[in-house]
This record gives structure tokens, C-alpha cells and sequence, in this order.
């Protein structure tokens, strides 16, 4: 009985050390995908270049959070997926250490900081995304305009994410007010009128796939990333997009400043911006649209994508005004009615 | 008279190395994992580039959004305190008064200890999928469309359901240690048997009351899971606004502050229960709380009344427990249901070092949890010595504070060279032993104030020092109170999220974070495995410690078995 505390501690002490010792130089990384996505991704760096990632996955709140806080002595070397302005944030933390990889010059201004903060290796549109039975049991046909979602047969029906937390509800609100040529008037109008049938704002942007997909709720606007997930996973939903067009969010890659093993991260840098990973999504099944202009959309995703009306959302007018616009957001659209 | 009374206190504390020394490192293990952490939390909250400033906390009262977040928590608060102090009610009275037998009452405390060891948002997730607008009852058996399953009510139900056991635990000694023979006296007088209920057991019973009512509401206003998964739209709560503050809008000083704002009423949660409450306490705990005849105070329709309304309470939280299970062992929960053991497969080999590093920190923080609490309780409770009362408040603080405000504190306090603990287990068992602690050493603190001090003068007298005296006659009187808080260290170990959220790292994961990982990923079915395997875990741990305190056969054994749960 006295003995056992310390063959315990032994024993943690033993496994400690092992964790520890296992592999020379790894990569640390914080990845914002989820692991089911990201995982794959970095078994490939690894064959690749034989350099192991160590990495846990954080919603891109808490991973900037904290980044931030690490600040002084960060723990990881780079920081893996997540919406562009999640990076907008943090290089006003001064978190960042910009470098370009080979494949920066051929990528499009989109996707990339023009000093090298960040560099995008996917990009993400957004969808609507209605449960089947749901459609056919108030015999609608599946949403193909903003307005289609203001329809009464709506009522209390629909899930999506909160701005305050989420990149896919900023996104969502940038793509209304570019439908209405940024006339914020109407934008806000138009949002307070969804407000009516909106169920709940989900924390996260993937919150309310598994309600739609259950038929807790009738639908919702969705990455499509999410929206096809939850089409694999066996649930009948419906994927439309507005004819008005609707908006698309690049996922980005940055090296930390003050990086313990900079190299490796920037090999990781220049594998995840490069074809050799992004012709690999289609391969997982990681409904990512590649950022690189090299490689091929995965003919799947193209048959789900063709026609629709998608347009990427300017960061730099996103940038400049979306502490103002998710504020009113939060005042006028989200508090009671 | 002080100055004197504390000039002896500082010559007796000098003269004893052995008190002196444990006083010194309790004090340096506060100051560097209590103390500093909430100094630059505050540092951080009230500094604007090297600048003292007011200026966020002035901000934060002035918006209506967080002034209504936080009348809305102390609502929710207050409405899960009422609730949940009535279930609890129902539920002590029926195990002690309606004559159940030894297998109902053990069915009774298993289906109350459920809801104390699950993981977070498993009963909040259960409800979304019963309550939806195609919820298996509000649809599927009751009929109705177009039903919200967000919102107050489904809030306050979900914690009710979570936090009622520590209400339940808290009155079923008091109302059994309330001697029957009054009651039984009252009836043979005369008195009609709803005279009695009202006049002789109610009475007897309000400071029970008043303290399970006060562990409610701490419990609800510090909970930030549920309302982040139920509370919808139109009802936003503090400790929800803080994380999201931090979280969402990327604003730490905000978060901060709101944190803050909550600490106000939790701190007077925490002074009334110390200073009012617990004075008014006076049942003798007896440790006599097995089976009972049935009360002739009772009518045996009464009886059959609490039996049954207990037992529809206790069918819906088994209910919400058989559906975890079931989306454990199903292929896709609600689109596919077909049979499968794939998901334990999962949790099993990818989950493996999620579940190895928990229990290894659960095993590390176990004994040093329970340690703690008795030492820093029994120098409360027994020792006089400059700053006791100090130390007790401290002591607390950590407790009283929202975890997501206690792990970013720990984040920023513990990063930098020379203290650079994050990354490594010890800044998460550090993070569990100070935060769920102050329960042992509550534990502790009833239990020595049961026992009387003449034992240890009989010791100091014979010539023995403080340390031998400790050693020799308090631990083993204590002992039941040391497993009450190590068990309580391991429960949360195995089940808290909000604080280690931000701790956990490259080489040490938790299964609770595992678990929310699952539930972005739409991967259910591991994340409810996750959950059963958790609840098995825990609840074998917990039997075994509850029959080891049995076998003790101390007299307060059985309470300290309670307190276990209790809070």
C-alpha cells in the first residue's frame, strides 16, 4: 500500500520520458482543421521529408488565444489551417514570423499576406445545406436564393454560427453584404429578417451540421467542407448555393516568431502551400478547395461546385471593418428581438 | 488583546519547527500557484501599456448585453438552486423515509452519482436530441413540431438534473440524522402527519436548505458547458460571455474582467455559506444512514407518492444515460443504426494516449490532492498561527474562480523561463490539486470539528511534538476525510474541461478534450464511447473508495463517503 504512490510516479515518470524521447527535431504545430483532416495531411510531410509533426488541434479562438499568451516562450512553430482572418488578428499580436515559401509568387494576392504573415493552401466556400426529409415534408424545393431562406416554411428551422466566435458566420455576413453591393442598410434588414428563423447561433461554424443532418433543425449555411462531411457520414442533406452568389474564406498556414525549430517549420510551410499536399486533399477526402493553382479540384467537389456563383470575400475591406460590422451584428441582429 | 493573542500565536508558531515548516510551504505552494497566476491575470485585466486603468471594467458595466449576462447567471443561478434543492428534497426524503429496500436505495444512489461523474455536455447534448423539434419525445413520442430546445428553461433543467445529487447529498444525512423518535413523538401527540411534516421536520431541516441551495448556485454560476450548448440566442450568461470574450472576440482583457464581475457574487455565495450557513449546522453526524424502517410520520400513501415521483426523475436520468450508450455502439447516431463495437475500437488505439495521460494525471494528482486538503484543513480547523484565516481564504480562490479564467492565468503565469511549467503534466495535476481541493479540505474541517480537540492536548501533553501528534492521532481520524478529497481530485480529473482546455499540450492530452474534438468532428460515436468509459472508470474508482471508507468503520466514515460527491 506505501509502495504504490511511488511505482505510479515511476511509471509516469518512465512514460514521460518516452514521449519525449521518441523522434529528433519534430515540428510542434497548433492545427485549427479538425485532426480527421489535418492528421493525413501531416503523415504525408512525414513520408515526405521523414520530420515528425507533433500537433493538437484547437478552435481557432483558443489557438490564437493562445499563441498569444505563449508569446514570450512559444511552444509550437507553426500555425495549420483556419480562416485567413484568424491571422489577420494575430499579426496585430505581433505572433508571426512572415516568410515566403517557393510557391508564394504563383499563388494569387487572395491568398497570401503581402508581406509573407500568412500564405493560404486551401480555400473554403460557403453552401446552403437543408435536411432532405425535411425539404420534403413542407415540399420545398432546396434553397437557391437568400430571400428562399426568409420563406415562412423556415420558421425557427435554421443553424448557423455565431459571429462572435465563428470565421464561417463572418464569412456568411461579408457574402450578404457583397450580394447587396456592401449597402449595409439593406444587408442588416435582410440579416434581421433571417433572424426570425434562425433556431440557434452555433459557437462553432460546423455547430448546427449535425442538427440539419439530424433533422433537429431544417438547414443552415455551412462551409462546404462541413456540409460534405456530414454528407458522408451518412446523413441526407441537400447542398445548394444562391444564385446571388455567396462567399468563399481561404484557410492559411503562418510561422510562429520565435519558433524553437524554424526550419522544420518552414519545410512544413513549403509542403502544405505546395502541390505535392494539396493534390493529396482529394485522395483523403478533405473537401478543401486547393489554393495552389497547379493542382485540380477533386472532380467530386467540382461536380458539387459547378455553376454555382462563389466569389472570394476582400480581405482587406473584410479586415478593415469587421470589428464594426460583427459589433452591430451582435446589437442588432443577435440580442433579443 | 489581538496584538497579544497574535504576539503569542507568532512565539508558539516560532517554537514549533514542525508547524513552522508546513505553515511556510503551504504558503509558498499558494503564493506560486494561487497567488501569482491571479496577479497577473489581474495585471493583465488593469493595465493598459504599463498604465493603471479602469477603463475595461468601466466598459464592461456600462454594456447592457454583459449587465443582462449577468442578472440572467444570477437568475439561473437562483432558479437551479430553488430546483434543485426541492429534487434533492424529494429524493432524501424518499431514502429515508419512505421504507425502501437495500436494492432500490442503491439503485437510487447509483442513478444520482451519474449525473456527478459524466463528462460536460452529455446530459445538455441528450436534451438537444429529445427536446429538438425532432426529438425522440418532444417529436417522436409527444407530437410536437416547432419546439426549441434552447433556451432558459432547457438550461436550468439540464443543470438541475447535473447538480441536484450535491442537494441530495448535502440533505439526506441532515434529514436522517433528524431523529425520527421527534416526529414519531409529535404523532403518538397527536399531531396530523402534514402538522408534523411542517412543523417538526421542514423546521429542523432549513439549514440544509440554505446550504444545498448555497452549493447550487456557486455550482450554476460557475458552469459554463451547459449554457454554451443550451442556452440559445435571447439568454446569455456570464461565464459563457467571458470564454467567448476570450475565445471568440479575441479580447483577454474583457474575459478577464467579466470573470471578475462573476467572483463578486460567488465570493458572497462563499462568505455567506462559511459564515452563516455553516455556523447554523449543528446535526450530529452519525454515520448510521443505511437502511431505515419506514416512518409511521409517513402516510404509506405519501410514501408510495415520493417513491413514485422520484422514480420518474430517476427513469429520465437513466434515459439520458441508456441514450449515450446506445450512440457508443451504433455506426452513425440517427442515420445509421446499425450495430458496431468500432467506436471503442477508435478510443482504444487513436484515443490510447488521451486516456493514458489522463489517468497517469488523475493517479499523480490523487494523492497529493487528498494530502493537501487534510494538511491545509487540519492547520484551519486545529492550529492557531498568524494568516490562518488568510490561508483559508486563499486556499479557496481558485475554486470560486471560472476555469477558463483559471487556465489562461496558469497559461500566461507559467510559459516563461524560470517557471515555464506549460507543456508538461505538472501544470495540469498542479492546476486539478488547487482548484478541487477545497472540498477535502472541507472535508476535513467538519470532520475535526466533530472530533474532540482533548485528544491531541491527551498527546501534546505526554510530550509529544506537533508533527507526532499529527501523525500519530489526528491522520488516522482524518483519514476518511484524505479519500473524500482525492477522490474528488480524480473524479474532476477524469471530468473537467473549462481550466485544462488551455493546458493540455503537444505531449499531454485529456479524454475530456478528446471528447469535444470528437463532437466538432461530428464523430459522435467516439465521443460518446469516451464518455461511457469515463463514467465506468470513475464510478468503479468511487464504489471502490466509498466501501474502503465503509471498511474504516470510522463513525464519520459514511459522512466522508457523502462528502465524496458532495461538492
Amino acid at each position: 500500500m506505501k509502495r504504490r504512490p511511488f511505482s505510479l510516479l515511476a511509471i509516469a515518470i518512465w512514460l514521460a520520458g518516452l514521449a519525449s524521447a521518441q523522434a529528433a527535431d519534430p515540428v510542434n504545430v497548433y492545427s485549427i482543421w479538425p485532426e480527421n483532416y489535418a492528421r493525413p495531411m501531416f503523415q504525408e510531410f512525414e513520408k515526405a521529408t521523414g520530420i515528425k509533426v507533433n500537433f493538437i488541434r484547437f478552435s481557432s479562438g483558443e489557438a490564437l488565444a493562445r499563441v498569444i499568451a505563449e508569446k514570450n516562450n512559444p511552444r509550437i512553430d507553426v500555425l495549420f489551417g483556419g480562416p485567413v482572418e484568424t491571422f489577420a488578428a494575430g499579426i496585430k499580436e505581433g505572433i508571426f514570423q512572415p516568410y515566403k515559401s517557393p510557391s508564394f509568387d504563383k499563388l494569387p494576392t487572395r491568398f497570401k499576406h503581402a508581406d509573407g504573415q500568412w500564405t493560404a493552401i486551401a480555400d473554403d466556400p460557403l453552401v446552403f445545406m437543408t435536411n432532405a426529409a425535411f425539404l420534403k415534408g413542407k415540399s420545398l424545393k432546396a434553397p437557391a436564393s437568400w430571400d428562399d431562406l426568409l420563406d415562412p416554411a423556415y420558421k425557427n428551422q435554421l443553424q448557423m454560427a455565431d459571429a462572435r466566435t465563428s470565421g464561417t458566420a463572418v464569412t456568411r455576413i461579408f457574402s450578404v453584404l457583397e450580394v447587396n453591393k456592401r449597402d449595409e442598410e439593406k444587408t442588416f434588414a435582410y440579416l434581421k429578417k433571417l433572424r426570425q428563423n434562425v433556431q440557434l447561433y452555433t459557437k462553432s461554424g460546423g455547430g448546427g451540421t449535425l442538427p440539419v443532418g439530424l433533422g433537429q433543425a431544417g438547414g443552415g449555411i455551412f462551409f462546404i467542407v462541413d456540409a460534405l462531411e456530414t454528407k458522408a457520414k451518412g446523413y441526407d442533406v441537400v447542398i445548394s448555393f444562391p444564385k446571388e452568389g455567396i462567399g468563399s474564406s481561404a484557410e492559411a498556414i503562418a510561422l510562429i516568431k520565435g519558433a524553437k525549430n524554424p526550419e522544420g517549420g518552414k519545410k512544413l510551410i513549403d509542403f502544405a502551400t505546395s502541390a505535392a499536399m494539396q493534390s493529396k486533399l482529394s485522395e483523403h477526402k478533405v473537401n478543401f478547395v486547393p489554393a495552389s493553382p497547379d493542382v485540380k479540384t477533386d472532380p467530386a467537389l467540382a461536380e458539387v461546385l459547378k455553376g454555382a456563383n462563389i466569389f472570394p470575400i476582400d480581405d482587406e475591406y473584410a479586415g478593415a471593418n469587421r470589428k464594426r460590422i460583427v459589433d452591430r451584428w451582435v446589437k442588432e441582429v443577435l440580442g433579443p428581438q | 488583546m489581538a496584538t497579544r493573542g497574535l504576539a503569542s500565536e507568532t512565539r508558539r508558531l516560532l517554537r514549533d519547527p514542525a508547524l513552522l515548516g508546513a505553515v511556510a510551504v503551504l504558503w509558498l505552494l499558494l503564493a506560486f500557484f494561487v497567488l501569482y497566476p491571479v496577479a497577473e491575470l489581474l495585471v493583465r485585466a488593469f493595465s493598459d501599456e504599463g498604465r493603471f486603468t479602469l477603463e475595461p471594467l468601466l466598459g464592461s458595466l456600462a454594456d447592457s448585453h454583459h449587465r443582462a449576462a449577468f442578472v440572467n447567471s444570477l437568475i439561473l443561478a437562483g432558479t437551479v438552486g430553488v430546483l434543485g434543492t426541492l429534487l434533492g428534497f424529494l429524493f432524501a426524503m424518499t431514502a429515508t423515509r419512505a421504507g425502501l429496500g437495500r436494492r432500490w436505495l442503491t439503485a437510487l444512489d447509483a442513478a444520482t452519482l451519474l449525473p456527478l461523474v459524466s463528462p460536460p455536455f452529455t446530459i445538455s447534448i441528450a436534451i438537444v436530441f429529445s427536446f429538438g423539434p425532432k426529438g425522440f419525445i418532444s417529436h417522436d413520442l409527444l407530437g410536437l413540431d416547432d419546439i426549441s430546445a434552447y433556451g432558459f428553461w432547457s438550461t436550468a433543467l439540464a443543470e438541475t438534473l447535473t447538480y441536484f445529487p450535491i442537494a441530495y447529498l448535502t440533505l439526506r444525512p441532515i434529514i436522517a440524522a433528524i431523529d425520527s423518535n421527534l416526529e414519531e413523538m409529535a404523532f403518538s401527540l397527536g399531531g396530523s402527519r402534514w402538522r408534523i411534516f411542517r412543523t417538526v421536520t421542514v423546521p429542523l431541516a432549513v439549514p440544509g436548505f440554505a446550504n444545498a441551495f448555497l452549493l447550487l448556485f456557486a455550482a450554476s454560476l460557475a458552469d459554463f458547458a451547459t449554457p454554451l450548448i443550451l442556452a440559445g440566442n435571447s439568454f446569455s450568461v456570464l461565464p459563457t460571455q467571458a470564454y467567448l470574450q476570450i475565445t471568440g472576440m479575441f479580447d483577454f482583457k474583457g474575459g478577464a474582467v467579466l470573470s471578475l464581475m462573476l467572483l463578486v457574487p460567488a465570493a458572497a455565495v462563499y462568505l455567506l455559506q462559511r459564515y452563516w450557513v455553516g455556523r447554523r449546522v449543528y446535526v450530529t453526524v452519525t454515520g448510521k444512514v443505511g437502511q431505515r424502517s419506514r416512518s409511521r410520520a409517513i402516510a404509506p400513501w405519501a410514501a408510495v407518492l415520493l417513491a413514485v415521483a422520484t422514480a420518474l426523475v430517476a427513469v429520465a436520468i437513466l434515459y439520458f444515460y441508456a441514450l449515450l450508450l446506445y450512440a457508443s455502439v451504433v455506426v452513425a447516431f440517427g442515420a445509421n443504426n446499425s450495430f458496431t463495437w468500432q467506436h471503442y475500437h477508435v478510443i482504444f488505439t487513436e484515443g490510447l494516449p488521451a486516456i493514458r495521460d489522463t489517468l497517469i494525471i488523475a493517479l499523480i494528482g490523487m494523492p497529493l490532492g487528498g494530502l493537501y486538503g487534510v494538511l491545509v484543513g487540519y492547520l484551519i480547523a486545529r492550529r492557531r498561527f498568524p494568516g490562518r484565516q488568510a490561508m483559508e481564504i486563499v486556499s479557496m480562490i481558485n475554486y470560486a474562480l471560472p476555469g477558463t479564467i483559471v487556465g489562461i492565468a496558469y497559461l500566461i503565469a507559467f510559459n516563461d523561463p524560470p517557471v515555464a511549467l506549460t507543456g508538461g503534466a505538472l501544470i495540469i495535476v498542479a492546476c486539478y490539486v488547487f482548484r478541487y481541493s477545497p472540498t477535502g479540505i472541507r472535508a476535513t474541517v467538519a470532520l475535526l470539528q466533530q472530533i474532540d480537540r482533548s485528544l491531541e492536548e491527551a498527546s501534546a501533553s505526554l510530550g509529544a511534538g506537533s508533527g507526532q501528534t499529527f501523525r500519530r492521532v489526528t491522520l488516522p481520524l482524518i483519514a476518511p476525510a484524505f479519500f473524500a478529497g482525492l477522490g474528488v481530485v480524480f473524479i474532476r480529473s477524469m471530468t473537467a474541461i473549462s481550466a485544462t482546455i488551455f493546458l493540455v499540450s503537444l505531449s499531454w492530452t485529456l479524454i475530456t478534450v478528446r471528447i469535444l474534438e470528437n463532437m466538432t468532428e461530428l464523430a459522435l460515436g467516439p465521443a460518446a464511447a469516451f464518455s461511457v468509459f469515463v463514467i465506468v472508470v470513475v464510478f468503479a474508482v468511487v464504489s471502490g473508495l466509498s466501501a474502503l471508507l465503509l471498511r474504516l468503520r470510522t463513525p464519520m466514515a459514511g459522512a466522508a463517503a457523502r462528502s465524496l460527491l458532495g461538492g
